[in-house]
Formats: C-alpha cells, sequence, structure tokens
C-alpha cells in the first residue's frame, strides 16, 4: 500500500520538470480501465493468449502421466515436455507447435544471455521425469526407506518417493510454476524488452495491429502474461476471480487461490486483477508509466505466492515431521522444494532481479536433499530456510 | 484498493502532458552533424564492393574447379575441389551480411546457404535427373550446404565419393550447383559495378528507407540471426534445450564449421569499425558515428564484448558437431556472450544513432 502511494507521489514529483512545451502524445490521455477483462477494437475482443493455454493443459496432461506407472513411459513423457511424437491425448496438443520445455527458463530478461543456465534448468526438468521412472517407478512396490526409493502411507493416500523422501511429480509441478508461468509471465511478457520492443510503442499508439488479428503486438504480449495466470480452460477470460471457489487449475492459479484464503493475505486476488486491467487498459490509452507500475504490481505479488507457499509447505512439513507423519511430511516438503525452486523466477520490482539470488536458493535446495533428504532434514533447517524467504519477501512466517 | 487506483488516476490525469522522452526518434530530423554519405561511401567503396569482387574470383574459382572434376572425377581432384569449396565458403561470409539491393531482390544468400540440407530431396532430384534451381521450394537443396555434401557426405572415403561422380547425374547436379552459386554472385557482383553503388551512396536520408537505416537493420539482423542463432544457437539448442548436431553449417565437412564462424565474426566486427576490406585502414563506420555523438563509451562497450566473444571462440572445437555433441555447455557459453552484444547493438546502438529496428526475431505465441 505505501509503496505505492510513494510510487504515485515520486511519479508526481519526477514530472514537476515536465514544461508545457512538451507535446502531448495522442492517446496518452486517461485512462478507461473497465470492471472486467473485456478490451475490443471495431467490436471484436482484442484478448487473445491461446497459446498460454496450450501450454497450461500439455503441462496437466504431462503431470498427471507422471503418476501413472500403469500406462505411461519416460520415453511419453517426455515427448510430452518437448511436444514429439503426439503424444498427447488431447489431439489438439499434438497439433500444437508450441511445447512447454522451450519456454522453460526462457524468458528474455533472464536467460536470453544465460542459456548454460537455461539449459541446465530443462535438464533439471528432464531429470525429474528421468527419475521418476528410471528410480521411482521401477522401486513402488517397496516401502520407502532412508536412502532406499519407493512408497510410503500419507494417510489414506500412497505417495512414492526417490531415496530422499522427494516426490518427482510434486518437484516437476511446482517447480514449473516458477520455471515455466512465473518467468514467462514477469520477466519475458512484462519485461520493457519485450513490452517496447522495436516499434512496438509507435504501433501501439497509432493502432496499427498485428497482421490479421485485432490487437497491437504490445496489447498481445501483455495478454500472454496475463494467460500463464489465468489461462486454463476452467477459467473465464472475462472475470477470473468468479471462479476463486472451483476451477480446474493446476498450477499458478490455484496457488493464488490457496494464498487468497489465507486470511493474512485475503485481497490478492483481487490486486493482481486490478493491477492487469489497469495495466491494460493503459496500454490501450498509450500510458506507459501507469502501464509500468501495473508491473511492478503484478511482480510484487505474483512473487510473494511462490515465497508464501514455500515457506507454508516447509512449516507443514515440519510439523508433520514433529508428528511422526513421515508420509504427510514428506508431500508437504515436496511441494515446498518445487516453490523453493520457483524462487529463483520471481522478479523484484525495479530490480529486474529475484528477491532471492540464485546461491541462496541452491544453497536451500542443497540443505533440503543433503545426506538422506528429507529423512534427514531438521526443524532448525527448516525454520532458517523458512525466517530467510519471508525476510526477504516482506511477512512473517506465521503468516504463511 | 479503491483509494489506489483514484491516485493513480489522478496522477494520469496530471501527467496527461508529459510523454514520450523514451521513444526513439524514428522521424528522422538529421540532427547530428556525422557525415552519413561520407560513411554510405566507405561502406560501400572499401568494403561491400571488394569484398564481392573478392568473392566472385571466388566462385569462379570454384565453379572453374568443380568443372575439372567432374571432367576427371579422380581422387586428387575430388582434394583439390574440397579446399576451394573451404576457402570459397569462408569467403561467403564477407559479403553474406549485405542482403540490400540486388542480393535481397534475388534472396542470394537463402539460395547460398540455407542449411541443414534437405539430403534426401537431393538425392531424389540427382537420381530423377530433373529439377529446378531457380524455385523458392529448392533453397534447402543447393547452395554451399549442397556442396558441403556432395564432396564430403555421400561416402565413407575419398574413393567411395569419387566413385560416385561416374554417374552423370551426380556430376551434373554437383556442377548445376556450382555455376548457381557463380552466376547469382556474379548478378550481385555487377548491380554494386553498375547503378547500385550510387543508388545507395547517394541514399542518404535518415529516414526507415534511408540505406543507412535499411543496412543497419541487415547488419544487427545478420548477426542476430544467422551468426548468433543460425551458427551458435540452433545446433547447441539454445532455444530448446537439445542440441541439434544436424543444424551446425558445414555439417559434413569436418573441421570447417569454426573456421567460417570466425571469419562471420570477424566480418561483422570489422564493418562496426569501418575496416577496408583491403588492408587495415578504417573509414567511418559506426563506431566513428557513435564517437562523434560522444558515445565512445558505447562504442567501447561493443567492441570489447566482441573482444570477450572471441577469445571464448578459442575454447570451441574446430568441429562445432563434435562441440554439441560432447560438451556444449561451451557452446551455450558462446551464445550468451555473442548475445550480449545483440542487446548493445540492437537496443542502444540504434537509439544513439535514431535508427528504427523494424524486424522482430524473439517469437511469440
Amino acid at each position: 500500500m505505501r509503496k505505492l502511494l510513494f510510487s504515485a507521489i515520486m511519479g508526481g514529483l519526477t514530472l514537476v520538470s515536465c514544461t508545457s512545451d512538451d507535446t502531448p502524445t495522442p492517446g496518452n490521455t486517461k485512462i478507461d480501465t473497465p470492471v472486467n477483462y473485456t478490451f475490443e477494437r471495431d467490436n471484436s475482443s482484442t484478448v487473445s493468449y491461446g497459446g498460454q493455454t496450450t501450454r497450461i493443459q500439455m503441462a496437466k496432461e504431462l503431470v498427471a502421466n507422471l503418476k501413472d506407472f500403469e500406462n505411461a513411459t519416460e520415453e511419453m513423457v517426455l515427448n510430452m515436455f518437448a511436444n514429439e511424437n503426439s503424444p498427447f491425448q488431447n489431439s489438439e496438443l499434438n497439433e500444437s507447435s508450441k511445447s512447454v520445455k522451450s519456454k522453460v527458463a526462457a524468458s528474455n530478461l533472464y536467460f536470453s544471455a544465460n542459456t548454460v543456465e537455461s539449459s541446465a534448468i530443462k535438464s533439471d526438468f528432464d531429470g525429474f521425469i528421468d527419475a521418476q521412472f528410471n528410480n521411482v517407478a521401477v522401486n513402488k512396490d517397496q516401502l520407502a526407506e532412508p536412502g532406499i526409493p519407493g512408497q510410503i502411507l500419507d494417510g489414506d493416500a500412497v505417495r512414492y518417493v526417490n531415496s530422499k523422501g522427494l516426490e518427482m511429480d510434486q518437484a516437476f509441478g511446482k517447480s514449473l510454476i516458477g520455471g515455466l508461468m512465473v518467468d514467462q509471465m514477469l520477466n519475458n511478457y512484462l519485461s520493457k524488452s519485450v513490452l517496447d520492443e522495436g516499434d512496438n510503442r509507435a504501433n501501439n499508439e497509432a493502432g496499427i495491429t498485428e497482421e490479421g488479428k485485432s490487437y497491437t503486438t504490445m496489447e498481445h504480449k501483455w495478454d500472454e502474461a496475463y494467460g500463464y495466470l489465468y489461462g486454463d480452460p476452467s477459467i473465464p477470460s472475462i472475470d477470473p476471480n468468479s471462479v476463486l471457489g472451483s476451477h480446474d487449475d493446476d498450477f499458478l492459479f490455484k496457488y493464488l487461490v490457496r494464498v487468497e484464503n489465507d486470511e493474512d493475505f485475503a485481497g490478492i486476488a483481487q490486486e493482481i486483477f486490478e493491477a492487469f486491467k489497469t495495466g491494460r487498459a493503459a496500454i490501450v490509452a498509450g500510458n506507459y508509466q501507469i502501464r509500468d507500475e501495473q508491473i511492478a504490481i503484478i511482480r510484487e505479488n505474483i512473487s510473494k505466492i511462490i515465497a508464501i507457499r514455500a515457506v507454508h509447505y516447509l512449516q507443514a512439513g515440519k510439523n508433520a515431521l514433529a508428528d511422526n507423519d513421515e508420509g504427510a511430511a514428506f508431500h508437504d516438503l515436496s511441494e515446498g522444494f518445487g516453490f523453493i525452486y520457483s524462487l529463483r523466477f520471481t522478479n523484484k520490482p525495479g530490480t529486474n532481479m529475484p528477491y532471492l539470488s540464485k546461491e541462496k536458493v541452491d544453497m536451500y535446495k542443497e540443505q533440503l536433499l543433503d545426506g538422506n533428504g528429507f529423512w534427514d532434514v531438521t526443524p532448525e533447517t527448516l525454520d532458517s530456510i523458512s525466517v530467510e524467504i519471508a525476510a526477504a519477501f516482506g511477512f512473517s512466517v506465521e503468516e504463511a | 484498493m479503491i483509494k489506489i487506483s483514484k491516485i493513480l488516476l489522478f496522477a494520469t490525469l496530471i501527467f496527461t502532458a508529459c510523454s514520450t522522452e523514451d521513444e526513439p526518434d524514428g522521424g528522422g530530423n538529421g540532427t547530428d552533424s556525422f557525415d552519413r554519405g561520407a560513411m554510405l561511401v566507405n561502406w560501400a567503396d572499401n568494403i561491400i564492393v571488394p569484398a564481392f569482387e573478392n568473392f566472385t574470383n571466388s566462385t569462379q574459382q570454384l565453379e572453374d574447379v568443380t568443372v575439372a572434376f567432374t571432367a576427371d572425377p579422380s581422387e586428387e581432384n575430388l582434394v583439390t575441389l574440397r579446399n576451394q569449396f573451404a576457402s570459397s565458403y569462408v569467403d561467403f561470409q564477407t559479403v553474406a551480411m549485405f542482403d540490400i539491393g540486388k542480393a535481397e531482390e534475388l534472396n542470394y544468400r537463402r539460395f547460398l546457404n540455407t542449411y541443414p540440407l534437405a539430403a534426401t530431396e537431393v538425392e531424389d532430384k540427382i537420381a530423377s535427373g530433373t529439377y529446378n534451381l531457380e524455385l523458392p521450394s529448392s533453397f534447402k537443396e543447393q547452395g554451399f550446404p549442397a556442396m558441403d555434401y556432395l564432396l564430403n557426405g555421400i561416402g565413407e572415403t575419398d574413393a567411395e565419393i569419387a566413385a560416385k561422380y561416374s554417374s552423370e547425374n551426380y556430376r551434373n547436379y554437383l556442377l548445376d550447383v556450382a555455376k548457381r552459386i557463380n552466376s547469382l554472385t556474379k548478378e550481385v557482383n555487377s548491380s554494386w559495378q553498375g547503378d547500385y553503388r550510387d543508388t545507395f551512396v547517394n541514399n542518404t536520408s535518415s529516414s526507415s528507407t534511408g540505406s543507412v537505416d535499411m543496412l543497419t537493420n541487415k547488419y544487427i539482423m545478420y548477426y542476430e540471426t544467422f551468426l548468433r542463432s543460425g551458427k551458435i544457437g540452433y545446433p547447441a539448442g539454445a532455444f530448446t534445450g537439445t542440441p541439434s548436431p544436424i543444424n551446425v553449417e558445414a555439417f559434413y565437412s569436418a573441421d570447417l564449421s569454426k573456421n567460417l564462424y570466425l571469419q562471420s565474426l570477424e566480418s561483422i566486427v570489422d564493418f562496426f569499425s569501418g575496416k577496408h576490406f583491403n588492408g587495415n585502414q578504417t573509414g567511418k563506420s559506426y563506431e566513428q558515428y557513435l564517437e562523434s555523438l560522444d558515445r565512445g563509451d558505447l562504442a567501447n562497450d561493443i567492441l570489447s564484448q566482441f573482444d570477450v566473444v572471441k577469445s571464448q571462440a578459442s575454447n570451441l572445437s574446430a568441429n562445432f558437431k563434435n562441440q554439441v555433441e560432447t560438451n556444449n555447455t561451451v557452446m551455450l557459453s558462446a551464445f550468451d556472450e555473442l548475445q550480449k552484444v545483440v542487446v548493445l547493438l540492437k537496443l542502444d546502438m540504434v537509439q544513439a544513432l535514431s535508427i528504427s529496428i523494424n524486424y522482430v526475431d524473439s517469437d511469440g505465441d
């Protein structure tokens, strides 16, 4: 809150020096933010993010198959990751030219001159798939023990873990929230290098749309960011928050809802949606300052979702370990591991960097998986990681 | 929430009059004092024209040696032709970026160097003996990649390869490819020897249709798409996470790919500094232009990053196919260093020079 007010005032101060001989830009007028995410040109909608919906669907089918030891194979799931050899049940996905893998750790801001790390991250995801079939699945009929992969009971559910207690499907699914959705949204589509690439500003102001489309390039880039949060087919494009109570998303939106349902963070869903709408309306009006202010709001809040869930699961894991409920603990810690993996893709407004450095995040992952991993991890380790994450993002461990 | 939107809205209303300080001046008021015309003269007379003259001699030589080989397909003649091929392919790197005028009209670069080659289609056409290399659908079946295949990829040993040329169809196809490389090159060269040189040099407008803007777009696009992505990024799988050896330039030659990369890089750096094609003298180009605008700092940043790219290249194997198959990280590092120059050229330099970039490389959804 205070931050926002501050930036508005700062903006005002900066512009005091702006004198009356500046020529007003056409289109830089009052922005008109609609009630719903509804934007039109010549009576047809300019909102489109089919590519995001496609990738979310691919990711969902992939993760479901990671757990299907009876029917799925490593080759099939690797094919789903890269969308090769028509691996999907849904034939529309097979026909798509898009793939999940090509957009993992692929943002313009973080990875365009950092393909060494990008490639290592993609290999991590390949590695989760590999381990699930070649290490976990082949040992599914034995009990997991320290240093031994197998099954473990969590309430009524049976979980399958590697030798460190980590569930590969959770590692994959939760890491993907950062590696695909958050990275593409915050560090690619909402980055200046993408929104303002080439003649995007001039074309946007002149209303020059992409060939055969109703939207300008900048409008479309913004909507593609929007699609990585709201792109699941069960979420209505115009008023996504109408389904906070009931939707089928398994990725970022699902955890936005979880955070929204924590009373310490209630309101976050509306804040993010307002920022998306206002920023989109600002693009229509050619007002890039307001647009950029909304980007900061989105970056801060989306990043926070990742951090809050990371801390939440570490604490849940710690509590379950204290109750000697290892099955429940390992499930929580597996989710927590994925959210920690995702921290690398957060974006602290004004820095063009994540809230926590890659080195810190790598260190947390190492601490969690050291030795026999979750079998050995101490409450002190879980607390110290939780405290550091919460502090970096400005909330308390208790709130998460 | 409501309060905040009100504040923002209020802020917007206040700032309405303020606008576009970040926008590149694409309109071209031409207020700087740098002599763009003199730069165009240096580009044409000291770099582009001599480079095409040299390359035309090279492709003529390539055709002549091919004629000799097809007349007598001995192993010895094969080796001679292969050497000439390698040398011409390297020479091609000195003109590949100049996709303007006749070269652009003819799709010159695409006919000479589209890879990976469609090897199966090439074999089909050789077998049938009927083909039309002028069709755009045949970009992937000719040029240097086709010669690379026909001289290196159709047998295990030199004896096996030479033996293939007992077939008239192989001889004809090889000769047709070599002749076409030469005839297209002659056509581009003669346009520069003729009227096009003056057209190019006199088009000093600082709008998007002026020669400086047009060639700068071509220069940066060549660097980004053909040097960074084509020679390094695609083979390394920089965009997919999976290395793709078949995408290596000169895939069938053992140790040519790195030489092609190094020559391409050197040509890019020389052009930036306005270095004459024949000799070490320099004339007006981007480096001097930036200095005249008090942006010598940016010119230095670009040149130092080029130095980083060059020294990184010493870690690369002479054979990029081996490189991506054995230690792809070195290849990805090359990409990352190359990318840093893209940002400097495509954002900082063009902004300083008030040039508008009119192509987009990034893929969307």
